[in-house]
């Protein structure tokens, strides 16, 4: 009883001492609220403790408000978080233009607010870094070109695409890219179907129909790798073996790249999560203390960054990348789960 | 006199009253039949073995998880749980057994040995979670709305608590064995959960645990009057409710692969739906599977249409609203023709 008193004490002494620390350490520069619009994805998950880390690497305190893919809900957190005057906030949109303007009562607040992933060019915000997502339609539709020549000797077939719900509009831009570059391939068909509220066995479902009716795809373009998964599922039930009907999917999580490994995938066109929350750490100190971002290109984990000053505010855009069997082992890849260790360093 | 001669029920003869009968109760399977040659004459490649192959093996899931709904809204309940119980019931399998990802990846010697258990691990969840809905519900006289709409969420955030988000992918062989071998073009899992509907179609009719349910469904006080045991009747519903549930969460992680956190997530809705189709009373005391089965076939064969139309699939839950609010009308309609000519 004695051993488990002074347990008990212990304990709370601390717990006492590193809530006292987080309050210190919090004072030191201040508190920042990460609004994730969704904790059933793995690339948010990620993006969460990248945020988290690189954030703290630089001195600050991050809180993370998950809203379940509801623009109200994020609405309302972005209410509460003005309220408490972070020193930022950081803010990847659940609907880009539902929460312009909470964007905008935050900085008439006098709170910096930081766009992470999900660009939104509709307001002015202080600093935006993104991948971007049309960006990765385009990557994806470079990688599709060269896929389908490859197999059909020209830019010639049947591409079944495999949206995320349909009410996202981070999948609907990665079709817009997409759909734009494809466009100069009069020779290739594409259908497109969305998986609704991104459920995996929705993704299965399009393409065991798809694949009835349509027999002759030749490849697969799915909007989130745990789609992908299920499309390999739905695959193999119809008797298909690995590389068969091509696969490409985008975001680059763990299971997009294992997918790979067996042979079942072609392409993951990575969303580089960790570069994309370190910029926003290298870049903190000066959006919170109001300090003249320049334009040019920066080194973020080791990917040549270009900081441009847009309509809309401060715009660094990192290149996504094609992951393919040739490079999937690097560990610069989010999906290999090896968070770069180093400290981040502030842009001077 | 004329208005009072019209409201007097028309004699029918017992043949034409059977036939009347016959077509009230089998309406939903009518239906059903009608919009598939629809479909199949007006829709280009729908009208094949692999589609309609295809049909019965999406309504696995939800199908698998109505036959467990219908027994408690039969009993007098409500269960808005089991889409959450599905998706932990697919998660935790996964999480142990699956290659990649979130995977422990647990090996069983020999490896046949894994269907069993993920089986009984899914089933076990399942029914943990319906015996802590019945405890509340049934012991504690909990309103069964409110106790299970909390399970429905408490239970989907344990989903997203141990996965942290993530998804365990890459079940072994053995266990996929279930999904990638098919009889006539139909996975075993589809085949596993029509046998399902079978046996609870058997005991829902000709068993005593069935009729005994049917009748608190539609009068819980006379069944207790006369000395049918109500409580524990109603708390074994709930139980069995939610090892349905795992069995169907079970399916969806076999034809996946794995599963992600948000597995199923709208699934509930959809069994609903197919209950109400399929002509199971919300008030209780009423329903039978076979045609809860029609339902959920009858929303499969749309889902499937919108997947080979260029059809936004946005119109997909507008179509299963509209068909959800015909259904409740067609129950009105027969209740209508029931008093008029049988």
């Amino acid at each position: 009883m004695k051993t488990f008193l002074h347990n008990l004490i212990g304990a709370t002494a601390g717990v006492l001492l590193a809530v006292t620390a987080t309050g210190v350490y919090a004072e030191s520069k201040g508190k920042v609220f990460y609004m994730v619009p969704t904790l059933l994805d793995e690339f948010q998950t990620e993006s969460v403790k990248a945020i988290e880390k690189f954030m703290g690497d630089v001195g600050y305190e991050v809180t993370s408000l998950n809203a379940d893919n509801k623009a109200d809900v994020q609405q309302s957190q972005m209410n509460d978080a003005i309220v408490q005057k972070p020193a930022a906030i950081i803010l990847a949109a659940v609907d880009f233009e539902a929460l312009k303007t909470s964007i905008e009562k935050a900085r008439a607040a006098g709170i910096p607010v930081m766009i992470f992933d999900r660009q939104i060019k509709s307001t002015p915000s202080d600093f935006t870094s993104v991948a971007g997502t049309v960006e990765i339609g385009y990557v994806a539709a470079a990688e599709i070109e060269r896929l389908l020549k490859e197999k059909n000797g020209e830019v010639k077939g049947t591409v079944l695409q495999v949206l995320g719900d349909p009410a996202d509009p981070y999948s609907l831009d990665i079709q817009a890219g997409f759909e734009e570059k494809m466009k100069a391939f009069p020779g290739v068909t594409i259908i497109s179907k969305p998986a609704m509220q991104w459920e995996a066995s929705n993704a299965g479902t399009i393409v065991s129909d798809q694949l009835v009716a349509n027999p002759n795809i030749d490849l697969i373009f799915v909007h989130a790798a745990h789609l992908a998964v299920a499309a390999v599922a739905s695959l193999e039930a119809k008797g298909k073996k690995p590389g068969e009907v091509m696969l490409v999917s985008s975001n680059g999580a763990p299971v997009g790249l294992d997918l790979i490994r067996k042979g079942w995938e072609n392409v993951e066109v990575e969303q580089p999560t960790y570069a994309q929350a370190a910029a926003l750490a290298m870049f903190a100190d000066k959006v919170i203390n109001k300090q003249e971002i320049k334009a040019g290109t920066y080194n973020v984990l080791g990917l040549e960054s270009v900081v441009s000053i847009e309509a809309w505010g401060p715009n660094i855009k990192i290149p996504g990348a094609a992951i393919t069997k040739d490079n999937v082992d690097e560990s610069r890849f989010w999906g290999n789960m090896k968070a770069p260790s180093e400290p981040i360093k502030p842009v001077e | 006199m004329t208005s009072l001669a019209a409201d007097q029920p028309t004699q029918l003869s017992p043949r034409n009253r059977a036939a009347v009968e016959l077509v009230l109760d089998n309406l939903v399977w009518l239906i059903l039949a009608v919009v598939l040659i629809v479909f199949s004459a007006t829709i280009p490649h729908y009208f094949q073995l692999g589609i309609f192959a295809n049909i019965v093996e999406q309504s696995t899931f939800v199908g698998t998880l109505a036959i467990g709904l219908a027994l408690v809204i039969i009993a007098g309940h409500l269960d808005l749980s089991v889409e959450s119980t599905l998706g932990l019931a697919a998660m935790v399998p996964a999480m142990l057994f699956a290659e990649s990802g979130l995977g422990y990846g647990i090996t069983l010697t020999p490896g046949w040995l894994v269907i069993p258990a993920s089986l009984l691990v899914s089933l076990a969840i399942g029914a943990l979670i319906g015996a802590s809905n019945a405890l509340l519900v049934v012991k504690l006289q909990l309103n069964a709305f409110i106790v299970t709409l909390a399970s429905f969420i408490w239970v989907r955030g344990l989903v997203t608590a141990i996965s942290g988000g993530r998804s365990a992918q890459g079940l072994p062989g053995e266990l996929r064995v279930i999904a990638t071998t098919s009889i006539f073009q139909v996975p075993l899992y589809a085949w596993m959960s029509i046998i399902c509907f079978l046996v609870f179609a058997f005991i829902l009719r000709r068993t005593r645990y069935g009729r005994h349910i049917t009748m608190i469904g539609g009068n819980p006080v006379a069944p207790y009057r006369a000395g049918i045991p109500v409580d524990r009747l109603l708390a074994i519903t709930f139980i069995l409710t939610g090892a349905i549930a795992g069995l169907a969460g079970w399916f969806l992680a076999l034809r996946t692969s794995g599963a992600s956190a948000n597995l199923g997530t709208g699934m509930l809705f959809q069994a609903f739906a197919a209950v109400v189709i399929g002509g199971v009373s919300l008030k209780g005391g009423t329903g039978k599977l076979s045609g809860v089965y029609a339902g959920v076939l009858l929303l499969s064969s749309i889902n499937t249409a919108i997947n080979l139309m260029s059809m936004p699939a946005h119109y997909t839950t507008i179509i299963h609203g509209a068909l959800v609010l015909a259904a409740v009308l067609l129950d009105s309609l027969k209740s209508i023709i029931r008093a008029r000519y049988t």
